[in-house]
């Protein structure tokens, strides 16, 4: 596995310490790892398998989750954990078996306290987490948008 | 001299008819008063050996269940996030717009 986006820049031995905070979550094939509204307490690293965040939409009448975005190994994920008001906005499912590392807050605030050169590694390893997804986020939304407008001028 | 003035007088009527006639055929149609076409039949409905034109009728849009149009959105999706992805990673007009093979991206 490449060096998970969590722990770029640092040295092996801080991303070791880091990793360690991390507890092992299996998940099975269609398992849940959060909901939509749950609390936001743990982030999440994948280890192995995908994670299919998914949103509810109206389909034929009635509520299905459909996929809107999907993350592998390496990829952290439930960083709603770090930004009040700390509450999931999507679903998280392994549509195979998977596991990740779940940090929880309390545990990576006391230790970013207490390793304030990792802590300032961290933050800017997750504002480019939050950055990327932000870009991506927004060139899909363009990308709809021009479609909406060649479709409504069509 | 009765009978000359007579044939004038005929001829005189006949000239002024001729004339309200010929005045009547060329006289210019009214711009606004077209004339009003009743349909021989009203829209939608049918009478017999007479068919509705095709282009009136509006095709009932295709049915899709459900589970199959979710997964038609999670491939639409998963396309959409490699191009985004792409574009992040080399932003240009021509990343931002490159079409992907999705169905849903018509």
């Amino acid at each position: 596995m490449a060096i998970p986006d969590l722990v770029q820049g640092l040295s092996a031995a801080d991303a070791a310490a880091v990793l360690a905070l991390g507890r092992a979550v299996e998940l099975p094939a269609g398992g849940v790892l959060f909901r939509l509204g749950d609390p936001a307490e743990a982030v999440y690293l994948i280890q192995h398998g995908r994670i299919s965040l998914t949103l509810p939409m109206q389909l034929a009448g009635r509520e299905q989750d459909v996929v809107a975005e999907e993350y592998g190994p390496g990829h952290t994920l439930g960083w709603s954990a770090l930004i009040p008001p700390h509450r999931f906005t999507l679903t998280a499912t392994a549509p195979v078996a998977t596991t990740v590392l779940a940090f929880r807050r309390a545990a990576l605030i006391e230790f970013c306290a207490a390793n304030p050169h990792v802590g300032y590694a961290l933050a800017l390893n997750i504002a480019a987490v939050v950055g990327q997804r932000l870009q991506v986020f927004q060139a899909m939304w363009l990308r709809e948008m021009q479609r909406a407008v060649n479709n409504a001028h069509a | 001299m009765e009978i000359f003035l007579m044939v004038l007088a005929l001829s005189l009527a006949g000239v002024l008819v001729s004339g309200v006639l010929f005045a009547a055929a060329n006289r210019d149609v009214q711009p606004g008063a077209s004339p009003v076409l009743v349909p021989a039949a009203a829209a939608g409905e049918e009478r017999f050996f007479m068919m509705r034109p095709a282009a009136r009728r509006v095709a009932p849009a295709p049915y899709v269940p459900s589970d199959v149009l979710a997964l038609q959105i999670e491939r639409h999706v998963r396309l959409e996030q490699a191009a985004a992805e792409r574009f992040h990673e080399f932003p240009s007009v021509e990343a931002l717009h490159m079409p992907t093979l999705s169905p849903l991206a018509g």
